[in-house]
């Protein structure tokens, strides 16, 4: 393994045909795009913006980036890139644990599945070899009997299993990828794109392999440094002692649910009371947990396994109840029973979904439910049996779960409301209400993927905590945000890029980032830098979106955020002032009306 | 005299032993007031919470009805209502984000 000669590996892989070809990337790809979301976006935009994106024209890309399986701390991320079925847009979607490192190991940078194969096929990825074996067994198995058949077929050690279920084999819209650690490229629908394409899952066999870098000596020094920055007890990555590493992501439910800015009831309510407590990290650490399992190269451990030990779903062992799904299964659906929670998670990782998408879709039919649209018997709010059965039903596309399929968007649109979809360009929002973190929302209009929390969270510094001497951000100013969201879009377009996990900002900064990337490749590379590629990189997938159709006013929130004021402490009477945010992030980015001009990417040399 | 209910989370709960604790300060106190009450009370929490010249840690949030302290007008002299409840978190959030 080589980090220097990233981009070297790249295997074409067709479907239809049965074959490969491992070609480079073109070196001013790698140079503009660092690797990951951004190679693999501007691999789908030669692919075309116009390809219909369940049909054999699309690409499904899964990719490294420079540093994916290194020895840098929290590399252990890879990208999968595509147009997305649920949005239009293009789309990148990042999984944890070992799958990437494997795939580093086993001798590629990337790869980029092409066509349709015409029967079920997976696969096999070894020492430098990419062999299409038939899949027909194990088609229509969920995601944890998929990794089983596996296991048993070519044993575990140093297997990675990367599945669709039966959700993308059915081509539900928010279909996901996940591997054995239920770790999940989860929004966006690539699942389903894989099950249009008949490839059923990616097998990786592959053992630890050490970086050869450029610099070795610097490459030492610096690792070392981003290591004891990520330890230190002040930021909350410290092992066994910050919050993100004692609770996991979950420590953030208790925080949004005071200051107003927790989604319940479709949105319709900004806090759940005192009810938050029993979903929240606190009440999962003292209750439910059994372990904190990590991923490569992992120091925090922020993934959290329980196992329930009372009612209806006693006995069941998983991981890993995050803030995102506690919140979208939890109190967005008026549902305060973490077990019900941790059952839904599980269900929804074995049927291979998104559970962000899923919680919404269920809490939009919900509220239909209430008002009389729903066209069969409906869903009531916090009715869990009822939602473990009709999450059964949207992963098999059975009954009211075809429509709901669709996704939150589209489903609505065919009940003929789609003001009770809290969605943007097709993707449903995440766990904060714009309304109380005014930043978010700018964030979740702007995404290029549809709503979205990580391509912006700027929810870290809205929540009061900023770094060195940098003012507090207030989350209910508007003014300041565009700037302050393009930044973050920034920086975070090149941590996907190199593929570090995203916490590990909460310790690290740019120069840390500049450093490693720097030491490994063995060229000249500063912080400014890397605020200049990630612009680079959220210009591309601009470019890619107005290609596509996304033009003047596709930046847009629900009007329930836009136009409804909170009721709750905190938030009371706000409202989301996107109108007001979207001039100044505009201006930020010289864009018009959210269109990149020639002459913006031209100066980023995108064209 | 009036009773003030502050609410703990994360590790600060294992700090002062529980989820909640009502602190009694004078009438007309403010939220600084309550603020060296609680660390009067549980001296192991000072580090995280008051700076040296005192004011707020950044490695703390104090949360007023919901509305972070720090962007009060008043800040830590806002008076404080009867009606007032207080959240205590750890920080959530450094780091380049």
């Amino acid at each position: 393994m080589r980090l220097a000669s990233f981009g070297q590996s790249i295997a074409h892989v067709n479907l239809n045909a049965g074959s490969f070809e491992v070609r480079p990337s073109p070196p001013d790809w790698i140079k503009a795009y660092i690797g990951a979301r951004g190679l693999g976006v501007r691999y789908v935009l030669e692919a075309g913006p116009e390809v219909e994106p369940l049909g054999p024209d699309n690409i499904l890309c899964f990719m490294n980036g420079p540093l994916t399986g290194s020895e840098a701390s929290m590399s252990g991320r890879w990208a999968c890139t595509t147009k997305s079925p649920l949005t239009g847009t293009v789309t990148d979607s990042h999984q944890g644990g070992w799958s990437g490192a494997r795939l580093r190991w086993a001798g590629f940078d990337g790869l980029v599945f092409e066509d349709r194969a015409e029967t079920p096929v997976y696969a096999f990825i070894e020492d430098g070899q990419v062999e299409l074996r038939d899949a027909c067994e194990c088609w229509g198995l969920g995601i944890h009997d998929t990794v089983q058949f596996f296991r048993d077929r070519y044993g575990a050690k140093n297997l990675s299993v990367n599945a669709i279920g039966p959700a993308g084999e059915k081509l539900n819209r928010f279909a996901a990828w996940l591997n054995e650690d239920d770790r999940a490229f989860g929004r966006g629908g690539t699942g389903a794109v894989g099950g249009a394409k008949n490839l059923k899952a990616i097998v990786i066999r592959a053992s630890l392999k050490k970086s050869e870098v450029k610099d070795a000596g610097r490459w030492k020094q610096v690792r070392r440094d981003a290591l004891a920055t990520i330890r230190d007890e002040v930021n909350i990555t410290s092992p066994r002692k910050g919050g993100l590493s004692v609770y996991g992501t979950n420590v953030l439910m208790n925080v949004t649910n005071a200051i107003g800015a927790l989604g319940v009831r479709n949105s319709q309510k900004t806090s759940f009371g005192e009810r938050a407590e029993r979903i929240s990290g606190e009440f999962v650490k003292e209750e439910i947990l059994v372990d904190d399992p990590t991923c490569h190269a992992c120091p925090v451990a922020c993934k959290k396994e329980v196992e329930i030990t009372e009612g209806p779903w006693k006995g069941l062992r998983m991981e890993s109840v995050e803030y995102e799904p506690a919140w979208s299964l939890g109190s967005n659906c008026d549902n305060d029973d973490i077990g019900s929670i941790a059952k839904l998670i599980d269900q929804c990782n074995d049927l291979g979904m998104d559970p962000i998408e899923l919680g919404n879709v269920l809490s939009m039919y919900m509220e239909a439910t209430e008002n009389g649209w729903a066209p069969g018997k409906g869903l009531a709010w916090g009715d869990t049996l009822a939602m473990v059965q009709l999450t059964d039903d949207i992963g098999q596309r059975r009954g009211e779960g075809d429509l709901l399929a669709e996704g939150t968007a589209l489903a609505a649109e065919k009940l003929g409301h789609p003001e009770i979809a809290m969605a943007v360009k097709g993707q449903a929002v995440p766990a904060y209400d714009p309304r109380g973190l005014k930043g978010m929302g700018l964030g979740y209009a702007t995404s290029n993927r549809g709503a979205c929390h990580l391509r912006a969270y700027v929810a870290a510094a809205e929540l009061g905590v900023v770094p060195g001497e940098a003012e507090p951000i207030d989350p209910l100013a508007w003014e300041g945000k565009g700037e302050l969201v393009k930044v973050f879009q920034d920086l975070l377009a090149f941590a996907d890029s190199l593929d570090f996990c995203k916490f590990s900002a909460f310790a690290e900064e740019p120069n840390h980032y500049a450093d490693q990337y720097a030491a490994a490749m063995g060229i000249e590379f500063g912080p400014d830098d890397v605020l200049v590629a990630g612009e680079r990189i959220y210009n591309l997938e601009r470019r890619y979106n107005n290609l596509a159709g996304f033009r003047e006013g596709s930046d847009t929130l629900p009007s329930r955020f836009t136009d409804e004021p909170s009721t709750e402490p905190g938030s009371r009477g706000h409202v989301s002032e996107l109108s007001q945010m979207l001039d100044e992030y505009y201006a930020a980015r010289g864009w018009k009306s959210g269109v990149v001009p020639d002459s913006k990417l031209q100066e980023l040399g995108v064209i | 005299m009036n009773s003030v209910l502050v609410r703990f989370y994360a590790a600060f709960r294992d700090m002062v032993g529980g989820k909640e604790a009502h602190f009694e300060v004078p009438d007309g106190a403010s939220v600084g007031d309550v603020l060296e009450a609680i660390v009067g009370r549980y001296p192991e929490m000072r580090e995280h919470l008051i700076n040296p010249d005192g004011s707020l840690s950044k490695r703390a949030n104090l949360f007023v009805d919901g509305r972070a302290m720090r962007f009060l007008p008043e800040g830590l002299s806002t008076p404080l209502e009867p009606e007032h409840e207080l959240d205590c978190f750890q920080a959530v959030a450094g780091g380049a984000l």
